[in-house]
């Protein structure tokens, strides 16, 4: 069994008094994909942003490598090597691409410059654009700026929400590609993904959320075959 | 219109712009219009008439000591005042931030009384460039106006802070997940603006006169001037900036010149109608 990277173990959450996450545990382990998937509503969005501190964890636990992270501010989990792109607004529409970028190195400026080559290598699409303000961007374009400005420091986590969310049938490919790429470097990723079946394809396990609750996990492998998750949550019969 | 009106205009535009730049940036990160300005205004024109007037400091040392103090009421004022009341709508924070001028006027008004003041500073011939009068304070007002700009330019667009404070502005909540501490970058920007308004003062002082309104008449100009260019677009402010500075001039082509006052207002409800976003801000695409 690898190392487990980044253990979620009751967490619950939510905003106000509405509680969206209820005792929430997963685990993941170094260098795999865990893909998230569910209704509409059923709290995976939510969860990710309780794990990157950007929404309070009412009670439970998150721990990055062992270290104790939940409650923290998300500015100072920023520091904990685990990166999160959220689904929406996750560029800085007014700064260009490459002062995205650089915000990407905010916690260790040292690194930015040689950050940026790596990334601009990884995305090569990008380097002509890197005076264009990302509000300029087309969505793919935008959704490249997110993903590299996330992976500039070398997350050893990272969460992403809903990658394919907006894009072209080819640019959906293309970021599973990124996706599937990154993970090869040894990066562990916890995704939320509305295209389910893709996003299980490239994952080695999955967790179906329902209701704010983890209802069914398993292999990747088993939830693509098993006729209940097929049934309720792929929209195809097998 | 004619060179001295344009003149005249430019003055204007130059003691309205720095502060137009101060209230866009303040906008831009904690999102309501900020109507203590005019209080801060006045705090440090008569910071600096203290300085100046009664310790017998000479004006620039006394301008820098009001702009170092209006940077810390400013700060203070966000600390005691606007931090605690975090998350209140637009609109609240806007009614507070007038109690807040209130309450600085008054206490000014209490120390000082209403009179008219000056800075203890010789009086100097105005210059005639081709048959427009300027005095050496308004050439310096512009100057150091312009000084401002090309500072502000370049602390926005080439140093960490800057481009931390327009990355708050923008993104907060993607700002704090890239590890930006929104809590330094607020304290920064409060007292950068502070101390902005504190020279603005010293401005108003030297091209006006020195008394607990000084900071109030200026801030519907201010204000046009600020949303003129797109709120929470310091660039845009200072074309703003030019825009008001010149357009009070015209009017009085038109009207008598106590009307100069209302320049702002019809330029503020003209604009809210029919650009709200103002000349030079974008309209945010949502997708």
């Amino acid at each position: 069994m690898p190392e487990t990277v980044l253990s979620v173990a009751d967490l619950s959450s939510g905003y106000g008094k509405a509680v969206i996450c209820q005792d929430v545990s997963l685990a993941l382990c170094a260098g795999q994909i865990t893909c998230i998937i569910g209704p509409n509503g059923a709290g995976k969005s939510t969860l990710l942003k309780t794990i990157a501190g950007v929404v309070r964890p009412i009670s439970g636990s998150v721990r990055i490598t062992g270290r104790e992270i939940a409650g923290l501010p998300a500015s100072v989990i920023a520091r904990s090597g685990m990166a999160y792109v959220p689904q929406e607004a996750n560029v800085f529409r007014q700064l260009t691409t490459h002062e995205n970028l650089t915000m990407g190195a905010w916690t260790d400026p040292g690194r930015a410059a040689d950050a940026c080559a790596r990334v601009y290598a990884m995305f090569p699409d990008l380097e002509p654009l890197r005076r264009v303000r990302a509000g300029n961007l087309s969505g793919g374009q935008r959704q490249m700026v997110a993903f590299g400005m996330a992976m500039m420091l070398e997350p050893r986590v990272l969460l992403l929400d809903e990658p394919s969310a907006g894009l072209s049938p080819l640019m959906v490919r293309q970021m599973f590609d990124i996706v599937r790429r990154v993970n090869g470097d040894g990066v562990a990723i916890l995704m939320v993904e509305q295209n389910a079946i893709e996003g299980l394809r490239i994952a080695h396990r999955g967790v179906v959320m329902a209701a704010g609750r983890v209802a069914l996990e398993g292999s990747a492998e088993s939830l693509l075959t098993s006729s209940d998750v097929s049934e309720l949550y792929l929209g195809t019969r097998a | 219109m004619s060179l001295q009106m344009i003149v005249n205009g430019l003055v204007n535009a130059a003691l309205i712009a720095p502060p137009a730049m101060a209230f866009s940036l303040l906008f831009g990160i904690l999102r309501f219009p900020n109507f203590a300005i005019g209080g801060y205004i006045t705090v440090g024109a008569f910071a600096a008439y203290t300085l100046n007037v009664a310790l017998g400091l000479p004006l620039p040392l006394a301008a820098a000591g009001a702009m170092a103090f209006t940077a810390l009421v400013v700060w203070g004022a966000h600390v005691i005042v606007f931090r605690p009341m975090e998350g209140q709508s637009a609109i609240t924070l806007l009614v507070v931030s007038i109690a807040v001028t209130l309450i600085l006027e008054n206490v000014i008004r209490l120390i000082y009384s209403a009179d008219v003041r000056g800075f203890d500073i010789p009086l100097q011939r105005p210059w005639k460039v081709f048959g427009a009068r300027i005095t050496p304070e308004q050439v310096e007002i512009i100057v150091w106006s312009l000084v401002i700009g090309v500072m502000l330019h370049l602390l926005l667009a080439h140093t960490r802070i800057g481009r931390a404070m327009r990355a708050v502005a923008d993104n907060p909540t993607l700002a704090a997940i890239r590890g930006v501490n929104a809590a330094r970058v607020t304290a920064f920007t409060t007292a950068l603006c502070g101390a902005l308004f504190g020279l603005t003062g010293v401005f108003a002082g030297l091209d006006l006169v020195i008394e607990p309104l000084v900071g109030w008449n200026l801030t519907i100009p201010i204000f046009a001037a600020a949303i003129l260019g797109g709120i929470g677009s310091p660039y845009g402010a200072i074309l703003g900036a030019v825009l008001v500075g010149l357009a009070e001039e015209a009017t009085i082509l038109v009207l008598p010149s106590t009307y100069k006052i209302a320049v702002g207002f019809v330029i503020i409800a003209v604009l809210l109608l029919v650009r709200p976003q103002g000349l030079f801000g974008t309209a945010e695409i949502k997708k």
